[in-house]
């Protein structure tokens, strides 16, 4: 799939905002079969696929496991499967369809973001995203970036400590028994971060910045502090009064207009190139403008009428969701990156992953 | 080039210097190879090139030092990365993004470079080094070879003019680290890059450079000049410069091709065949028959059958993923056979419990730093000991024979590569297994850590135990191995005596055995005892 990135991110937010403003499982049934065909398209033609179908998986698992879950804890309605003893605490009385069926729709919710994430990493690098961040979040994005890349070396050497050690005799017994495991884990991760750092250190990470003198500097980062400071102070006057007093957004705006001018400033300074091969095409006009309209459907529906995207299947309620098709037909909209995919390249065959040299 | 007069460096809290009073010149367009035993304080001086000391590491240093007109000091790590690339050790930890043109412009977005210009730049380096193929890939997917290979290129989308490598190669197997360095010749003769580089197996590089560094350490002064001048002076060599230095050649060979010239010089090479006594039959200690394994439907041993015996040294070699490290943790029970079967000291691996299995069998992984976590070297010892459910008792002869004894109270981790491989090592070595298994026991070891490697697995042939180490260093088994078993895809290409089957193989072949093509002649001690 070579979509622009920028696409994507209108696909992937568009998405799952629709998702978290529906409880319906009609409306996340058809987000999720959007999700799916995408994912399905992306993960035959990237090399990128890899461990993101075992996330589904997890969040498949995950799913399953709240049906019952609340099915056990909500006791709530009229269709009666059958019931347990009362006196059996918290699981103790009627299980009914409706809990059931609303632990279903609750955890399909969870699962469609999880979905949208995979399709996303599957069908576009990471790094690519990062890329277009803005210069003021560049440093932020290098660190998710380090993060992802760190993720699969820590998991490689987990599974080599825990094999090292159980060769000599090791088990886990008690929390002491985590010490062989969990110290080789923190040194070996603790050495690989300086070995980066130094890498990074040596190619020119930070930018150049020269241009900004030391008292200008300065003064940055001190409305930096002062406007963290402030979105502190803020926030927790904001929880403490609980109802907002007028002079608590004031602190709010002024947090908010500190930092958004020192990082500004401190973006003009750094002067970073940005590379992409990316050319915007037809169809990532079609996915945006698509992506965008079937949120518009959705929050004209929502601000027209508060209750028709919720669902709730407990009585007084209908058991059976609601459905307007308008709403149903702009959820469609979402799997345009796959069906422009299949269109594109009906027949293509996936490129063979090549498979890493190193042992498993 | 490059120009250091009377630089002096200390580390943070350490009172002795790393670098004493050094001076060294370096012209453009120079490949040189620096040399000196582990902790002798290569990797500080490379360091010093870009700044990385003392601005990364703190300490003091003292001195002038000039890089292509800059002074690292002054500029900062950042400042020079656009003059002196810097190539690290191990491959897996300089990625800072995942995919392989994500690397490849990290450090030219980080310089301002306008967009048209990393175009350019991005397919220049993927056509000069012959990775176009790799561009869309992940790096988690890369071989080890492939990786350094990106590495290089990541640094020459900057066009430094200086290239420095802090022992590239030592992660490697043969064939990469051959890659590798021949990416490096090119660079320095076709576009004329300065190269200074950092090695441990000279036999490696040592035909590619221009001159030499020896650093001896403890603050002596540096040796300089071209590698004939600098070969006698080192305590090793590799075995064919050592061959020459024993019978006096002059000029010392640095290739085979050097050193066909003087085999009418060697008595050896005419005396007559010696009669190899038939060995031993001793007792079967592990027997393997028809094993099968696959890691999630990829098949990593197809059909394995061999046996080995009481005394017995095993090399098994094969490029990486030929499916060694699959097999030695078939052979401790980490693994069980999908097909077939393994008996080890007469345990069949997938009857047994694995605690069983680990009685009988010591297992050394490739990296020391999986396995090392006590505060002391003496806490290891006791670890193993007690999981084994064995008393206490003195470990002093076990360090001892490893050459661990001055070390029984320090942090394992704060030791060199070779002092913790030998750590790892004594720590497996506590449980007392008759069967030992090492993965890789040479990377990053220079000569004198793997003469004590070899010592040791003599050792252990004398008192009867079982040996297998998977290694790419053909060296080490030409002088330690009983027999060599060749691994290709899962199977078992070759069985058979060192002799036999390094004189029969072209590439897993020793120095010596290269230059004779005689099955009598492995190791310079072979010819030296031979000889009349």
């Amino acid at each position: 799939m070579k979509q622009h990135p920028l696409a994507w991110v209108a696909w992937v937010c568009g998405a799952a905002v629709c998702s978290l403003l529906t409880r319906n499982p009609l409306y996340q049934v058809i987000l999720t079969l959007s999700a799916w065909l995408v994912l399905v398209v992306a993960g035959g033609s990237s090399p990128l696929s890899g461990g993101w179908m075992g996330v589904v998986r997890l969040g498949a698992l995950i799913w399953v496991i709240t049906i019952p879950f609340n099915a056990l804890m909500l006791h709530q309605g009229n269709t009666v499967l059958f019931s347990l003893p009362a006196n059996w605490p918290l699981v103790g009385g009627n299980i009914t369809l409706e809990a059931v069926i609303y632990g279903a729709s609750a955890g399909l919710a969870i699962w469609v973001l999880l979905l949208l994430f995979s399709a996303l990493n599957t069908a576009m690098d990471a790094s690519e995203l990062i890329r277009l961040a803005p210069p003021v979040f560049y440093q932020a994005g290098i660190i998710t970036s380090i993060g992802l890349t760190f993720v699969p070396q820590m998991v490689k050497s987990s599974q080599e400590i825990r094999e090292a050690q159980r060769v000599r005799g090791h088990h886990f017994r008690s929390w002491r028994d985590l010490l062989p495991l969990v110290i080789p884990l923190l040194t070996t991760s603790l050495e690989r971060a300086m070995e980066l750092a130094e890498s990074m250190e040596a190619r020119g990470f930070g930018g150049e910045t020269n241009d900004l003198s030391t008292r200008r500097r300065l003064y940055l980062s001190l409305l930096i502090l002062l406007g963290l400071g402030l979105l502190l102070t803020g926030a927790a006057l904001g929880l403490w009064l609980q109802q907002g007093a007028w002079w608590t957004g004031m602190i709010l705006i002024c947090a908010v207009g500190c930092l958004a001018y020192a990082f500004t400033a401190l973006a003009q300074h750094s002067k970073r190139s940005h590379y992409s091969r990316r050319r915007w095409t037809w169809n990532d006009t079609l996915i945006s403008a698509g992506s965008l309209a079937a949120l518009s459907v959705m929050i004209v529906v929502r601000v027209t009428d508060n209750l028709a995207l919720t669902y709730y299947p407990f009585p007084p309620n209908a058991l059976l969701p609601a459905f307007n098709p308008w709403v149903g037909l702009a959820l469609v909209l979402y799997a345009l990156p796959g069906l422009v995919s299949i269109l594109r390249e009906p027949f293509s065959r996936p490129e063979p992953m090549r498979e890493p040299e190193a042992e498993p | 080039m490059i120009h250091l007069q009377h630089v002096t460096y200390y580390y943070p809290e350490t009172h002795a210097p790393v670098l004493n009073n050094l001076n060294l010149d370096i012209a453009d367009g120079e490949f040189v190879l620096l040399v000196g035993p582990s902790g002798c304080g290569k990797s500080t001086l490379l360091r010093c090139l870009n700044g990385l000391v003392p601005h990364f590491y703190g300490g003091k240093l003292q001195g002038q030092i000039e890089v292509a007109g800059f002074d690292p000091t002054a500029q900062e790590p950042r400042g020079m990365s656009s003059v002196v690339g810097f190539v690290f050790q191990d491959p897996e930890t300089q990625f800072v993004v995942d995919t392989v043109e994500s690397e490849l412009v990290f450090a030219m977005e980080n310089a301002n470079l306008p967009q048209p210009l990393m175009r350019k730049r991005v397919e220049e380096v993927l056509d000069q080094l012959g990775i176009a193929h790799l561009r869309q890939r992940r790096i988690s997917t890369l071989s080890g070879g492939e990786k350094q290979r990106v590495t290089i290129a990541a640094i020459l989308t900057l066009q430094p003019r200086i290239i420095v490598l802090d022992e590239p190669t030592s992660q490697l197997d043969p064939q990469a680290a051959e890659e590798v360095l021949t990416i490096l010749q090119k660079l320095n003769s076709d576009l004329g890059m300065t190269v200074v580089l950092s090695e441990h197996r000279l036999e490696r590089v040592v035909q590619y450079v221009d001159r030499m560094l020896y650093l001896p350490g403890a603050g002596k002064a540096l040796v300089s000049g071209t590698p004939q001048q600098v070969l006698p002076q080192l305590p090793w060599a590799p075995p064919l410069v050592d061959l020459g230095r024993r019978l006096g050649w002059h000029p010392l060979p640095l290739t085979i091709k050097e050193a066909r010239k003087h085999l009418a010089d060697l008595p050896a090479a005419r005396a007559p065949h010696s009669t190899v006594p038939a060995p031993i039959q001793m007792a079967v200690t592990i027997d393997i028959n028809n094993l099968w394994y696959a890691y999630n439907g990829h098949p990593a041993l197809k059909g394995v059958s061999f046996q080995a015996r009481q005394g017995e040294i095993i090399a098994l070699m094969g490029r990486n993923g030929s499916g060694k490290s699959t097999l030695l943790k078939q052979l401790v029970g980490l693994l069980q056979p999908q097909r077939g079967q393994v008996l080890v000291a007469g345990l069949d691996t997938r009857q047994v419990d694995a605690d069983a299995i680990i009685k009988q069998v010591g297992y050394v992984p490739q990296n020391p730093n999986s396995l090392l976590f006590a505060e002391t070297v003496d806490e290891e010892i006791a670890f193993t000991r007690h999981n084994h459910h064995l008393s206490d008792h003195d470990d002093g002869p076990l360090l001892d024979s490893l050459q661990l004894g001055e070390f029984r109270q320090r942090y394992p981790r704060d030791l060199s590569v070779g002092e913790r491989q030998r750590v790892a090592l004594a720590a497996i070595l506590a449980a007392e297994p008759q069967i030992i298994l090492l993965d890789e026991p040479t990377r990053g070891l220079d000569y004198a850590q793997k003469e004590l490697l070899s010592a040791f697995l003599r050792r252990e042939k004398s008192v009867g135990h079982t040996v297998i180490l998977a290694t790419h260093d053909v060296e080490l088994a030409a002088v330690a191995a009983d027999r060599v078993i060749i691994l290709g895809d899962g199977e078992v290409v070759v069985d058979g005596p060192t002799r036999a089957v390094m004189t029969q193989s072209m590439v897993f072949s020793s120095q010596i055995n290269k230059l004779l093509h005689d099955d009598r002649f492995l190791t310079v001690s072979d010819i030296l005892r031979d000889a009349p």
